[in-house]
């Protein structure tokens, strides 16, 4: 257990908000936002573009098709291959910015009509996903910081376990043991919630034991602090205190994790969104890639950073009730 | 800090509140509630990009179109053709003429009737370049152009003799749609193409599942279905599973009916499963391979090519990757091809000694300090562009044993990894000695599609991979296209296969199969239908329970 002194009292908080009022950080951010979703665009558009290599096999059907130099010809014009590079990225560029994302070459439909019915199911596995992980992380870290050393020891060895826990693993064991052994829920799709539960649990494990690192050794620092002393002085049960006056403290890192995580959850969606046959912006990425499918790529990666972005700016502002250190206002936003 | 107000895990709600939101969207409803009777459940393992099979050409387009098209003519599994929606056919004798007569009284599931104005409004469709088709359209690199003499009589023009052009025409790829549904936008058919076949698609998510119904006024069941009229099951759901373990769970949880790619690590456990018959069909074709590359060292050198084969332990490989699932392949023609023979599935059968003679005859006598061959100070390297996404994973670990028993022989096998678009432009500039190929089709013309000389060019995938140009195969090929003698072609085809041997421009691996698994205890009479094995679910029934 830490026993870290009083300096950490004068110590700014470990957070990464953005300093300034909230309008002007918004502001700040929005420009900010424009200019990492043109960056995240251009490079993959670049990557996907210079690599060796020709979609339109890819694009009529791969091994096995033996298409007329006709047909090859007309894909090349329908989705402009035949023009020079730079041209094609202008043009993909323009259409975006009237939100165009364009044709999939795969599919042969507006990319919108692809990836829009994959969005939510994302959204909806990432965000059990990050609650689970959080639950799974605070119940252990309330249990075992501070407990002595055989429990705080189990505790550290449980975390780093489950952190190193492959997500595809947990997912295939997870459907073994309840969906197929003991049928609890059903093995694969999209039914409502009782089908999402083992695909956000596969991906919440790995994710909580990281959590539970970091909140563990913040939740340690401040259960040494002078202000828990004092509580626990007024009469203060173990579990208040740990509850109303350390978690507070303890979580804001957890939280700056947490907007990696999000973020870093919707394209590792995949794996559950594979294994457990779910519709899913990760899938979709990962068949683009394979397939070349540029604008299926380009607006995965386009949506990815924009969650990025809208999670961190939620958590900047999130740090702010949570911890009004933060707000130079010295007020709860 | 000064404060820990009662309100500290206000965060937590915030968090709550937001997962919350998130789920109050999807609702709360049960599971996907065990299949009813009046709805077969079926789980495939690849994802489908279009619907119609006419676009692109990948296996999980014709094996849904099986389903809802019919077909101009049937084939059964001897391969001999017969009727469907056409009734009747004639051929001219320049074999350029093929003049079809096609049924009154069948009509698509959008309420068009089939006429012979459809027969043409779809073969234009299927080489017309905007439809971006690659095997459809492949196929009928031969024709030229459709008359319309009356309601039910059509007159296709080739522009050279194809006595395989009925075969072809036998495949749910080259299935007849809906004359008007194709005047559509490509987007919109690809969604939802109407056929006139026992099912008709009613909605369809792309990477998650078709939905499909019961086409009640069906009367046009080709002669291989065990009945006629509508079918017995009144909905199909199509599942998109791709994830092996998951598929094979689903079944045996009971939520799904039957799933195709049926993996082998499962197989024997599905086996000796009461529950679940396991239907298994080889499809005809060129068998999966490694097509080795004649047009560049060290591939150009006969003897080095003969001891690559003789090299490659592909029994054994086979068995212990695939569990004996597989069936083995020796010749250019897998065995449920017409007019394949038997007499060259152990051509090549493993032989060191054989190979090491061989290798020392062409040249490569000395060894490197890491045992491979080397000729010239060069060693025998052998590039192996390969896409592994592209292959079960079983495929994976039977070219890399493939590669370990190549080494024994002296030879360096480099696996290249890369994405497809990548690996296919290597393939198409013959950039390569090894590329892994397979080719499913209903007719031994596939001979000339995988070793002709016309075949080395292509403006999209070249499937000639070898490279070959024979003058005296070419010449032979074109014959056994001018005839519908089947023993000439017989006889044709025969000394096809004995020059593919001879001049060992492949190994083959082994069949490409339809491996599906039902649960039979709840459903009955899944069958594959004979043109390229793909699961038919129009003769499905349920089991009686009492």
């Amino acid at each position: 257990m830490s026993t870290s002194s009083l300096d950490s009292l004068s110590a700014a908080p470990r957070t990464t908000a953005t300093v300034g009022s909230a309008g002007s950080v918004i502001l700040r951010r929005v420009a900010g936002s424009v200019f990492v979703l043109w960056a995240a665009v251009t490079l993959t558009f670049f990557v996907l573009r210079l690599t060796p290599g020709d979609p339109v096999t890819a694009i009529l059907g791969g091994a096995g098709s033996s298409p007329s130099p006709e047909t090859v010809a007309a894909v090349r014009a329908e989705y402009g291959l035949d023009q020079p590079v730079l041209v094609q990225y202008f043009s993909y560029l323009g259409n975006l910015v009237t939100g165009d994302f364009g044709v999939s070459y795969i599919f042969k439909v507006p990319v919108v009509e692809i990836i829009g019915p994959q969005i939510l199911p994302t959204l909806q596995l990432a965000g059990l996903a990050m609650v689970f992980a959080w639950a799974i992380a605070l119940a252990f870290t309330l249990l075992t910081v501070g407990r002595g050393r055989v429990l705080d020891g189990v505790g550290r060895a449980v975390e780093v376990f489950s952190a190193s826990l492959p997500q595809f693993w947990v997912g295939i064991m997870l459907a073994v043991v309840f969906a197929v052994i003991l049928g609890w829920f059903p093995v694969a799709g999209n039914d409502g919630f009782k089908s999402l539960v083992l695909p956000a649990l596969s991906l919440a494990i790995p994710l909580a034991g990281f959590i539970a690192q970091v909140t563990r050794s913040s939740f340690d620092d401040a259960l040494a602090q002078p202000f828990v002393l004092s509580a626990r002085a007024r009469g203060l049960s173990d579990t208040a205190v740990r509850i109303t006056h350390a978690l507070r403290h303890a979580i804001l890192p957890g939280l700056t994790l947490s907007a990696w995580a999000v973020g870093s959850l919707v394209s590792s969606a995949v794996v559950a969104e594979i294994i457990f046959a779910r519709p899913g912006l990760g899938r979709s990425l990962v068949d683009a890639i394979v397939n070349r499918d540029l604008p299926i790529t380009l607006a995965v990666v386009f949506i990815t950073a924009a969650v990025y972005i809208l999670v961190n700016l939620a958590v900047d502002l999130l740090y702010r009730v949570v911890d009004p250190r933060t707000n130079p206002k010295g007020s709860a936003a | 800090m000064t404060t820990a107000s009662p309100s500290t895990p206000r965060s937590l709600a915030l968090l709550a509140a937001a997962a919350g939101l998130l789920l109050t969207t999807s609702g709360c409803g049960g599971s996907a509630a065990a299949s009813e009777d009046d709805t077969f459940v079926f789980a495939t393992g690849k994802d489908i990009s279009c619907l119609d099979p006419h676009v692109d050409g990948d296996m999980p387009q014709a094996s849904i179109a099986a389903n809802y098209l019919d077909s101009l003519v049937s084939q059964d599994s001897e391969g001999a053709i017969h009727p469907w929606l056409a009734t009747d056919w004639s051929v001219s004798d320049d074999g350029l003429t093929y003049t079809f007569t096609v049924r009154d009284d069948v009509w698509f599931t959008d309420g068009t009737k089939l006429t012979a104005e459809a027969v043409k409004a779809n073969l234009d469709h299927m080489v017309d370049p905007d439809t971006q088709s690659g095997t459809a359209g492949g196929y009928l690199k031969p024709y030229t152009s459709t008359e319309v003499v009356d309601d039910t009589t059509a007159v296709v023009t080739l522009n050279r003799p194809y006595a395989a052009f009925l075969e072809v025409l036998a495949q749910p790829f080259l299935g007849i749609e809906s004359p008007e549904a194709l005047k559509r936008p490509r987007a919109e058919n690809c969604n939802a193409p109407v056929g006139s076949g026992p099912y008709k698609i009613v909605d369809y998510v792309p990477q998650s599942k078709v939905s499909l119904v019961r086409n009640e006024d069906y009367n046009s069941a080709p002669p291989y279905a065990k009945h006629q009229g509508p079918a017995h099951i009144e909905k199909i759901e199509w599942r998109i599973v791709p994830e092996d373990s998951t598929r094979y769970g689903l079944l045996r949880a009971g939520q799904v009916d039957a799933l195709d790619l049926m993996p082998s690590v499962h197989f024997d456990e599905a086996e000796a499963d009461p529950n679940v018959e396991l239907i298994l069909q080889d499809r005809p074709g060129n068998p999966t391979n490694l097509i080795l590359n004649t047009t560049r060292a060290p591939f150009d050198d006969l003897n080095v090519r003969k001891a690559f084969l003789r090299s490659a332990y592909v029994d054994a490989g086979i068995n212990s990757v695939y569990f004996g699932t597989v069936t083995r392949a020796g010749g250019p023609l897998s065995s449920t091809t017409g007019f394949y023979s038997p007499d060259f599935e152990h051509v090549y059968d493993p032989d060191p000694d054989e190979a090491a003679r061989l290798l020392d005859e062409a040249g490569w006598t000395e060894r490197d300090d890491e045992g491979y061959r080397v000729k010239d100070g060069k060693r025998l390297t052998v590039h192996f562009p390969y896409t592994p996404d592209w292959w079960p994973t079983a495929h994976q670990a039977l070219v890399t044993q493939i590669q370990a028993t190549a080494k024994k022989a002296g030879f360096e096998v480099l696996i290249e990894n890369g994405d497809g678009a990548s690996v296919s432009e290597l393939g198409n500039n013959f950039e390569y000695d090894l590329r892994a190929d397979y080719w499913n089709t209903n007719t031994a013309d596939v001979l000339r599609i995988v070793f002709s000389s016309e075949y080395t060019e292509s403006a999209g995938f070249v499937p000639n991979g070898s490279g070959f140009r024979n003058p005296e195969l070419d010449g032979i090929l074109n014959d056994a296209l001018a005839t519908d003698d089947p023993e000439v072609r017989k006889d044709l085809y025969y000394q096809a296969q004995q020059i593919v041997s001879d001049n060992a421009l492949q190994l083959p691996l082994y069949n490409q199969a339809s491996q599906v698994a039902l649960r039979r205890d709840r459903f009955t009479s899944l069958a594959l239908e004979p043109s390229l094995s793909l699961p038919y679910l129009y003769d499905v029934t349920v089991v009686d329970s009492e």
